[in-house]
């Protein structure tokens, strides 16, 4: 909302500067989003003077020095040292003298400029703040009275303020109600304006001008007044009105359109002026619109209304949509002589509902929806008539229509100073409390003691509708206190007993702690991708679960359920930047579907990328599966998984980009967590535009199945006797899991060791395939550790329960010992 | 029997000399030391010399067996010296680069919420999390928005299908929709229908806006919030934890300024300004930064909290845009598209 100064000065004193008034209107509360000045700000010290000699400066080439009249009461006859090229005799200039202040916080003094003395400065436009190229100094006309102060013989100049009003203050969003704001914080009093009107008292009644208002939807319309005037003469608004208008931006129309305006603005009360002979019938009706019924409204463009809205409709036709715009059928033109001025007041939600719904928006509309005082709005009518007799006449006849408008107003606030201090935590003084409050016009009406305190009694204005409680009063005590003076203070921070990060957090920092520590950088992805990449990476059936109802680009329309494809996105991004990228990884949530529900998971993921074309001169092995394997296994711990000991089970199908044979998979989502990983389908990834060979790992978690591990850490005592190592190669089908295997030779090293001693540990230290086996059979090579925890073993207990492993491991006969 | 072996010392020496490799070191001990060895015949001998002849032989055998030993260890030296030479290859040149990847970086967010979080923690604040998918209730119901507010309209926030179903975000009202969180505060309102006061808890995390991107607006960004419930809890309590935080953040000659305003859901409300001319591409005196206020009652009465016994204050900003203040970062978009150019500056 635009607010100028020069209007807010008809209603209250304000003699601060520019700077101190933004800092006033910021600390109110409105947040200042512009300034824009017109005009010759307020200068002091800053006179007319006519040059009378100029000499060469001895010093400078570009310097001249001048004798300045400036007259008789600031000193007559000074010597200025000036630079511009046209401080030529006979010419009237600005003269700054020593004291003033110019534009940009530039204090001029008596100096001394390359040894010559100069008392003050000859001005060009641009250094008092005026609009125009520095081409040299201002020249004033050759009448300009010498001495006299600029600001009384340059035209009145203007701030205008952009402002911030926050919806609970629809109060502010008018000159009267910021001089109000104002007026409080400079504690001046306000003028409102008179009105001379106060209403019809030899009534002369024309019902053919208007004869009656219903309220059809009393709900949507609190209050409806409608009044005529006949005789009036429609022409150009007077200058001093279309100044106003013209300063905060609105261009003037005509004398009736531009008083309703200048009203609306003034007083915070939008209203409507028909031609009262395009009203059919003479009569007003505020109704609810028939569905699919057409209006034209003032910005030439044709409204389809629904029967949510509200309309003001003559016996025929809808002639505005009530609160928002009016229709082209019943606008004041050039040959109007007879009019109804409306002022009403309609429920916030109808006029927003509407407005959004016809996107349709209006300086009228944006006070309705925020909320206008019925209380003021007969008041602006009249203040509307006086506007509009003074400048176009007309007279005033019945009958005055008023329907509704009965709310009373009665509201107090009981609070104590104490309580004020309380809340605030700092010490301000009864006197000061009250001092704020009733620059408000926030008076207290009654103050009965209560010991140890005293309870106010405040009565709040009808235009204050955000005040109800007592905290809300809080908040206007410290407004005018001013919340720059809350003292400081230190941050006192008591230790909390259950004060521990959530589970989710420490997992966050974990992971990324790990990641980063092996070479990973953290990328940070949107969290809504495409229908047709989800469709494509993991499956048609998930994308249907996981769509937005209200997305706001295509490409930004579903949840997404891997972390990967955001991943990809951004290795792809590098290269095609020529960025080498190789090891990337996020943290975040996504979104995963379980017979028709969707789960909410913590997610991890990384991806390793080998780029062939990013050669080096010493080669390093490319990362394989068993590379994403470790990191899983790390992934898995920090979310309280054990994943060594659950079955990674290799991925075969489609979805979820996996290359099948190359990629495995632990969990599901029935048991609230999932892991999976390997090499991303080549084909799938060149398609996608991406160069090299990548590997990706994924961990989903429910947050509530995180465990933390740090509870469940256990000292296990260790033998100090030496292992005896025995390494036996078994020869199985080439496609059975070597896990399966270890732990079937595991099953019988327990058993044939017996309680004598332990049998530590069964690696696989070797795979082979090809000569010398028969075709479809591999040979695994187990390196199987023997140790006791009380003695050195012998060769010969050892070699024993050996034998024994081997005579029993071959006994279902799908394993044979490779000789 | 002296010249035998000083003649077998001096064929021994020159056969060590140019002994290469271990094999033939063992070979050349054997002829000389071994069972079968030169050296081992001529001691064999000793039984057929004459008894008194036998010290002063057995002397100059000890003392030869003891010279050609000490020339095998030199040739062994000189072997294994010449293996682990062998195996070093050529000296490096340590002006070649290393091909293993750089250090690891955090993403500049994650750098700017642990460090929050830090600092919070000093003050007695614990993390708190809470879904993103979000009913009506706990983002704006319980936060005293109304139904009708702008805040809630399908325009400015993602909404999901009605037949849409999340099994681990819990519905207050059965007919509400679920959404993608607004602000982080409805984890503030899930923490304080969990537990009870006094709490002291920061909330980090993502939210979403259906709005333009450009480049200081993104569909989603993430924002830190605080929330602080004790008794006696003051507007000052509030401006000194601000204080607190930034100067720790951005340095002691930050100053920071509230602007009344309104939150739905804090009385009196404020927007926080700071003055930190001392940072990267700031030219304003003072930039808006994030808004706060003192816990409305309405909104601990809705939680069971009673009104008139407790009180507190939140606090919230924009991660992205205090990154952005603290690294002059000028496009918020950067963010999101993870240029390792980028990146890389946050080692």
């Amino acid at each position: 909302m635009k607010i100028s100064r020069n209007w807010l000065k008809q209603y209250v004193a304000l003699d601060a500067s520019i700077d101190e008034l933004k800092r006033a209107i910021t600390l109110l509360g409105f947040e200042v989003e512009g300034v824009i000045n017109t005009g010759l700000p307020p200068l002091t010290q800053v006179v007319v003077g006519e040059i009378k000699t100029r000499e060469k400066h001895p010093n400078a080439d570009k310097l001249s020095i001048c004798t300045v009249d400036v007259g008789l009461a600031q000193g007559g006859v000074r010597t200025i040292v000036c630079g511009a090229p046209n401080c030529d005799v006979g010419n009237r200039v600005p003269v700054a003298l020593p004291g003033a202040i110019l534009p940009g916080d530039f204090k001029i003094k008596e100096s001394k400029i390359r040894g010559q003395q100069s008392s003050g400065m000859l001005c060009a436009a641009d250094e008092l703040g005026l609009a125009g190229q520095a081409s040299g100094l201002m020249l004033l006309s050759a009448d300009a009275p010498i001495g006299s102060a600029l600001n009384e013989i340059m035209p009145e100049g203007d701030t205008v303020f952009d402002l911030e009003v926050t919806p609970n203050r629809p109060d502010a969003l008018s000159h009267i109600g910021m001089a109000r704001e104002l007026a409080a914080w400079f504690r001046r009093p306000v003028n409102f304006p008179p009105i001379i009107f106060r209403g019809i008292t030899d009534e002369i009644l024309r019902p053919d001008i208007l004869a009656s208002v219903r309220v059809e939807a009393p709900e949507d319309c609190l209050l409806y007044f409608g009044l005529g005037l006949t005789g009036v003469k429609v022409g150009p608004s007077p200058a001093w009105l279309q100044e106003r208008l013209q300063a905060v931006g609105l261009r003037p129309v005509n004398n009736l359109v531009d008083v309703g305006n200048y009203v609306m603005l003034e007083l915070g009360q939008p209203l409507h002026i028909f031609d009262a002979k395009k009203i059919k019938g003479q009569q007003l009706v505020v109704r609810r619109a028939v569905e699919g019924e057409k209006l034209r409204t003032l910005d030439g463009k044709e409204r389809i209304l629904s029967e949510r809205m509200v309309v003001i409709a003559d016996a025929v036709q809808p002639l505005v949509i009530a609160g928002i715009m009016g229709g082209v059928h019943a606008e004041v033109d050039a040959q109007t002589t007879d009019i109804v001025i409306e002022a009403a007041c309609f429920r916030p939600q109808s006029i927003r509902g509407t407005a959004r719904r016809l996107g349709l928006a209006s300086d009228s509309s944006y006070r309705f929806e925020r909320g206008v005082d019925p209380h003021g709005t007969v008041a602006a009518a009249y203040r509307a008539i006086d506007l509009i007799q003074a400048t176009a006449g007309g007279t005033v006849v019945g009958p005055a229509c008023l329907v509704g408008g009965d709310q009373s107003w009665m509201r107090e606030i009981i609070i104590s100073p104490d309580y004020i201090r309380e809340r605030l935590g700092f010490y301000v003084s009864d006197q000061e409390m009250r001092g704020a409050l009733e620059a408000l016009n926030l008076i207290i009406t009654a103050e009965v003691a209560c010991a140890p305190t005293v309870n106010w009694t405040v009565k709040i204005p009808s235009y204050r509708t955000d005040l109800d409680r007592p905290i809300d009063l809080v908040e206007e005590v410290l407004r005018i206190y001013g919340t720059d003076r809350v003292p400081p203070a230190l941050a006192v921070g008591p230790a909390l007993a259950d004060g521990d990060d959530d589970p989710i957090a420490i997992f966050n920092r974990q992971v990324t702690a790990y990641l980063v520590g092996q070479r990973f950088n953290e990328v940070v992805n949107y969290t809504l991708r495409s229908r047709q990449e989800l469709g494509t990476w993991v499956s048609d059936a998930a994308a249907a679960e996981l769509a937005l109802a209200n997305p706001f680009v295509d490409d930004q329309s579903h949840l997404r359920p891997t972390l990967v494809l955001g991943l990809l996105a951004a290795l792809k991004l590098n290269q095609s930047r020529g960025v080498p990228a190789t090891q990337l990884f996020e943290t975040g949530r996504v979104f995963m579907e379980l017979n028709g529900t969707v789960q909410e998971y913590l997610g991890a993921a990384f991806l390793l990328c080998h780029n062939p074309k990013e050669r080096s001169w010493l080669v390093r092995s490319a990362p394989d599966f068993y590379t994403v394997k470790q990191h899983l296994i790390i992934l898995a711990q920090q979310a309280g998984i054990d994943l060594a000991s659950a079955e990674l089970r290799p991925i075969s199908g489609a979805g979820w980009g996996w290359q099948a044979g190359h990629a495995a998979a632990a969990g599901e989502s029935s048991i609230g967590w999932s892991i999976s990983g390997g090499l991303l389908d080549l084909t799938m990834v060149r398609a996608a535009g991406v160069e090299g060979t990548v590997w990706a790992g994924m961990l989903a978690i429910l947050p509530e199945k995180l465990k933390s591990l740090v509870g469940h850490r256990r000292y296990q005592p260790f033998a100090l006797f030496p292992t005896v190592l025995r390494d036996l190669a078994l020869v199985v089908e080439a496609t059975r899991p070597a896990e399966e295997v270890r732990r079937a030779l595991l099953k019988i090293a327990q058993a044939s060791t017996g309680p004598a001693f332990a049998i530590e540990a069964i690696e696989v230290f070797d795979v082979y395939l090809g000569q010398g086996l028969p075709g479809g059979k591999k040979s695994l090579g187990f390196s199987l550790s023997f140790r006791s925890q009380e003695r050195t073993l012998t060769d010969d207990e050892v070699n024993a329960v050996f034998t024994k492993i081997q005579q029993q491991i071959v006994v279902d006969g799908s394993i044979t010992v490779r000789s | 029997m002296q010249a035998t072996l000083s003649a077998l010392l001096v064929k021994a020496s020159a056969e060590f000399v140019g002994l290469s490799s271990r094999a033939d070191f063992e070979a050349a001990k054997a002829r000389y030391v071994g069972p079968n060895g030169e050296l081992t015949a001529l001691m064999k001998q000793m039984g057929a010399v004459p008894k008194e002849q036998r010290p002063a032989l057995g002397k100059l055998i000890n003392e030869t067996k003891g010279q050609l030993q000490v020339q095998l260890d030199a040739a062994l030296a000189r072997i294994g010296l010449a293996e682990i030479t062998a195996q070093l290859g050529p000296p490096i040149d340590p002006t070649l680069p290393s091909p293993d990847a750089g250090s690891g970086t955090s993403h500049p967010l994650t750098l700017v919420r642990e460090e929050m979080c830090r600092i919070l923690r000093k003050a007695g604040f614990a993390v708190v999390e809470g879904p993103e998918v979000e009913t009506e209730y706990y983002c704006f119901d319980a936060l005293s928005t109304p139904a009708d507010h702008p805040a809630r309209d399908a325009q400015d926030t993602f909404y999901f299908p009605a037949q849409a179903r999340f099994g681990n975000i819990s519905k207050k009202v059965a007919e509400e929709k679920y959404l993608l969180r607004t602000h982080t505060s409805s984890v503030q309102i899930r923490t304080m229908l969990k537990g009870q006061p006094p709490l002291r808890v920061v909330s980090p995390g993502r939210v979403y806006r259906r709005d333009t991107s450009d480049a200081t607006h993104s569909a989603n960004f993430h924002q830190i919030e605080c929330l602080y419930v004790d008794k006696h809890v003051t507007v000052r309590d509030l401006k000194a934890l601000l204080d607190y935080i930034f100067a720790s953040l951005l340095g002691k000659n930050t100053k920071t300024r509230f602007r009344p305003h309104y939150f739905g859901y804090t009385e009196p409300s404020f927007e926080v300004d700071l003055s930190a001319q001392h940072l990267p591409k700031v030219n304003k005196e003072w930039i808006e930064i994030g808004g706060c206020g003192m816990v409305d009652p309405a909104v601990f009465e809705g939680v069971g909290y009673d009104s008139t016994v407790w009180t507190g204050y939140a606090f919230g900003m924009g991660l992205e845009r205090l990154a952005m203040l603290m690294y002059g970062i000028d496009d918020i978009r950067y963010f999101y598209q993870n240029d390792l150019r980028f990146l890389k500056q946050f080692t």
